[in-house]
C-alpha cells in the first residue's frame, strides 16, 4: 500500500473524532467550561490562602496539567467509546487496521484539543494570576506538554484495554485511573509529602518527572527528565502491545460482538 | 485451479464469559463455498448465523477447525483477508452524528483509500446505492432502509472479492426488502463477487442463493441448492382449507406443484410450490363444499427444522 493510503488509516480516527466533537455540544464544556472552572477555583484558592509568587505557579502548573491531561485522554478513549456507544465496533475491526492506527489518529486529535485548552488556560492565568508559562522559553513548555500528552495517551489506551477485556462497564474503572494519577503524581503538592508506598508509585509515573521538570523553572529544584521520557516511551510501547493483545483476545472470546449489541 | 471463497473444516466456537463458563454455539461446521456463488445461511434466531459469518470474515476467531478464505489461511493471513472481504452487519450501525458521506469517507480511510480515489469511491457508492439525496443526512436520522443501504455501500468501499451480508433485509418493509434483494443480485452480477448471506426468510434464500445451508443449534442440518432442498424436504407453501361438506381431495394429487397433502375431517393442508399458479384450480375442487377459511402460509422454518431434526 502507498504511504498516503497508510497515512489515511492513521488519520481515520482523527477525522471521525473531529466531526463528532464538532457536532457535540459537550465539546464546549470539555474545552472551555470545565477547564476554566478548575483554573479559576485553584487560582482563587491561592489568593484566599495568600500563596506567594512561585507557589502560585506551582499550583497553576498542576491545575493546567490535570486539565489538559483529562481533555486529551478522553479523546484517545473516544476512539473505542464512540464505536461502542454507536454499536459500530464491528465495522472498525473488520477493516485491515491495527491498534496503532486507531490510537495514533485519536491521539493526534487529543493533542490538538489539549493544546488549545493549554493555550487558553495559559493566557487566562497570565492575566488573572500573573503566571508566565513561558518563563523558561518555549522548549520547556513543549517538553512539558509532550510529557502530559504521553501520559494522556497511556491512560486512553488503558481505558480501551479495559473495555475490550471486561466489557462496556469497564470504562468507569478506567476513569478512576486519572483520579489516582491526580493523587500520586504530585499535581498539587510535591511527591515527598506522600506516604512512602505512594511515592514508589509516583516514581513509576512519567507525569511526576515532567511536572518536576517544568516546575523547576519556577522553583529551582532537582528533576530527572530522562527518566520521565524513558518511562513515557516504555508505557506507550507496552500499552500498544497490550492493546493489540486485548483486541486479539476480544476476537477469541467474542466480546467484540457483544460490544456492538 | 479456481480457489474457493470459503473452505471450512470442523469449525467449533463457544463464547466464554469472563468467569470461564462456556456455551457451545457452533458445532463442527464444515463447508466449501465456490467462487462466484451466493451462499445462504438459513436458520432461526440464535442458530449461529452471525457467529459463523463473523468467523468467516475474521472478525472473531474459531476455537477449533481449519479455515481458508479466498485461498488464504484465516489464522496466518488475517490482514490480507481483511483487505479482500467486507461485511454488512445485521442491524447496521454507524457513528450517529456522521453523515452518509462522512461515514463512507471515514471507513474508506480505514481501508487505506486517499485523495481523489477516496472521493471517487465514496461518490460511486453513493450513486450505486441511490443515497445521493441523503448524502448530508446524519446517520441517526436515516430510516432503517437507508441505514441498510449505507451499510451495503460501506461494504463495497474496498471492492471486496467476498462479501458477507448478515440479515440484509430483516426489519425492512416488504417493498424495501425487495429493492434490497435486487440490489444484492445486481452487485453480485456486476462486480462478479462471491456473497455469503444469512437470513431467516425462506423465500429470500430461495430467490438469491445458489446454495443454502440450514443451520440449527449451531449445526448444519442440510445443505444443497434451493431446488433440491425443496424437493427432498417437501418445502413449499402451505395452503390450509377448512370446509363443510364434500370435496374431491383425491383430485388434488394430480394438480401441478403439489408436494404433499394432509387431510382431516373438514380440513386439508396442501404443501405446494407456487400456490398462486393453481389456487383457482384448488378452489374449484371445493365447489360442492362450503369453504370456511383459506390460509396460505410461507413454509415455516421451525417446522422444517423439527422435520430435519428427526
Ligand atoms: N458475543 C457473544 N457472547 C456470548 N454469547 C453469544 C454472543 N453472540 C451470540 N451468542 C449466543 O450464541 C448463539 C448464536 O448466536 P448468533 O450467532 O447471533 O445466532 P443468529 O445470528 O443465528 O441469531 C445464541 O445463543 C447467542 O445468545
Ligand atoms: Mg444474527
Amino acid at each position: 500500500m502507498s504511504w498516503q493510503g497508510e497515512l489515511n488509516k492513521y488519520l481515520a480516527s482523527a477525522y471521525k473524532n473531529w466531526i463528532i466533537s464538532r457536532r457535540n455540544i459537550f465539546t464546549v464544556f470539555e474545552l472551555f467550561f470545565w477547564p476554566m472552572i478548575s483554573l479559576l477555583s485553584i487560582g482563587l484558592l491561592t489568593r484566599f490562602l495568600k500563596v506567594e509568587g512561585s507557589m502560585v505557579s506551582f499550583l497553576l502548573v498542576g491545575a493546567i496539567a490535570l486539565t489538559i491531561l483529562q481533555v486529551a485522554q478522553i479523546d484517545v478513549a473516544y476512539v473505542l467509546l464512540f464505536d461502542m456507544w454507536s454499536k459500530s465496533i464491528k465495522n472498525t475491526f473488520i477493516a485491515p487496521v491495527h491498534s496503532y492506527h486507531l490510537i495514533f489518529g485519536a491521539s493526534l486529535f487529543g493533542i490538538l484539543r489539549g493544546s488549545v485548552v493549554f493555550f487558553i488556560l495559559a493566557i487566562v492565568s497570565r492575566y488573572l494570576f500573573g503566571f508566565n508559562f513561558q518563563e523558561g522559553g518555549l522548549l520547556p513548555v513543549l517538553i512539558f506538554l509532550a510529557g502530559v500528552f504521553a501520559m494522556a495517551v497511556v491512560i486512553g489506551i488503558t481505558v480501551c484495554i479495559s473495555i475490550l477485556t471486561f466489557g462496556q462497564k469497564a470504562d468507569v474503572a478506567a476513569w478512576s485511573l486519572s483520579g489516582l494519577i491526580l493523587l500520586v503524581s504530585g499535581i498539587y503538592y510535591p511527591v515527598e509529602v506522600l506516604p512512602p508506598v505512594l511515592q514508589v508509585l509516583a516514581r513509576a509515573l512519567p507525569l511526576t518527572y515532567f511536572l518536576e521538570y517544568y516546575r523547576s523553572i519556577f522553583i529551582p529544584g532537582p528533576h530527572h527528565l530522562a527518566m520521565g521520557a524513558f518511562l513515557a516511551a516504555f508505557y506507550l510501547g507496552l500499552g500498544l502491545i497490550l492493546l493489540d493483545h486485548a483486541i486479539e483476545r476480544a476476537r477469541k472470546t467474542g466480546i467484540l460482538l457483544r460490544l456492538s449489541e | 485451479m479456481t480457489e474457493k471463497s470459503v473452505e471450512a473444516k470442523g469449525i467449533c466456537k463457544s463464547y466464554k464469559s469472563f468467569f470461564g463458563t462456556a456455551a457451545r454455539v457452533l458445532e463442527n461446521i464444515s463447508l466449501d463455498i465456490e467462487t462466484g456463488e451466493i451462499f445462504g445461511l438459513l436458520g432461526p434466531n440464535g442458530s449461529g448465523k452471525t457467529t459463523l459469518i463473523s468467523i468467516f470474515s475474521t472478525l472473531i476467531y474459531p476455537e477449533r477447525g481449519s479455515l481458508f478464505i479466498l485461498g488464504m489461511d484465516a489464522r496466518r493471513d488475517k490482514g490480507e483477508i481483511r483487505k479482500a472481504v467486507n461485511i454488512s452487519t445485521a442491524k447496521p450501525n454507524f457513528p450517529w452524528s456522521l453523515t452518509v458521506k462522512e461515514n463512507l469517507r471515514h471507513y474508506g480511510m480505514l481501508y487505506g483509500l486517499y485523495g481523489s480515489a477516496l472521493s471517487r469511491t465514496v461518490e460511486d457508492q453513493i450513486d450505486a446505492f441511490e443515497l445521493g439525496e441523503f448524502r448530508d443526512m446524519k446517520f441517526e436520522n436515516l430510516s432503517t432502509g437507508l441505514k441498510q443501504r449505507l451499510s451495503l455501500a460501506k461494504a463495497m468501499l474496498n471492492s471486496p472479492r467476498l462479501l458477507f451480508l448478515d440479515e440484509p433485509t430483516t426489519g425492512l418493509d416488504p417493498d424495501m426488502s425487495i429493492r434490497t434483494r435486487m440490489l444484492i443480485k445486481r452487485i453480485h452480477q456486476e462486480q462478479n463477487i462471491s456473497v455469503v448471506l444469512s437470513t431467516h426468510d425462506m423465500p429470500e434464500a430461495e430467490m438469491l442463493c445458489d446454495r443454502i445451508a440450514f443451520l440449527r443449534k449451531g449445526q448444519i442440518v442440510a445443505m444443497d441448492t434451493p431446488r433440491n432442498l425443496k424437493k427432498h424436504l417437501g418445502l413449499g407453501e402451505r395452503v390450509v382449507v377448512s370446509y363443510e361438506g364434500l370435496a374431491d381431495i383425491a383430485a388434488l394429487e394430480s394438480l401441478p406443484g403439489i408436494l404433499g397433502i394432509k387431510a382431516k375431517m373438514g380440513r386439508v393442508e396442501i404443501v405446494m410450490d407456487r400456490s398462486a399458479d393453481s389456487l383457482d384450480r384448488i378452489i374449484k375442487l371445493f365447489c360442492d363444499a362450503r369453504i370456511l377459511d383459506i390460509v396460505i402460509k410461507e413454509p415455516d422454518l421451525e417446522d422444517v427444522f423439527l422435520e430435519l431434526a428427526r
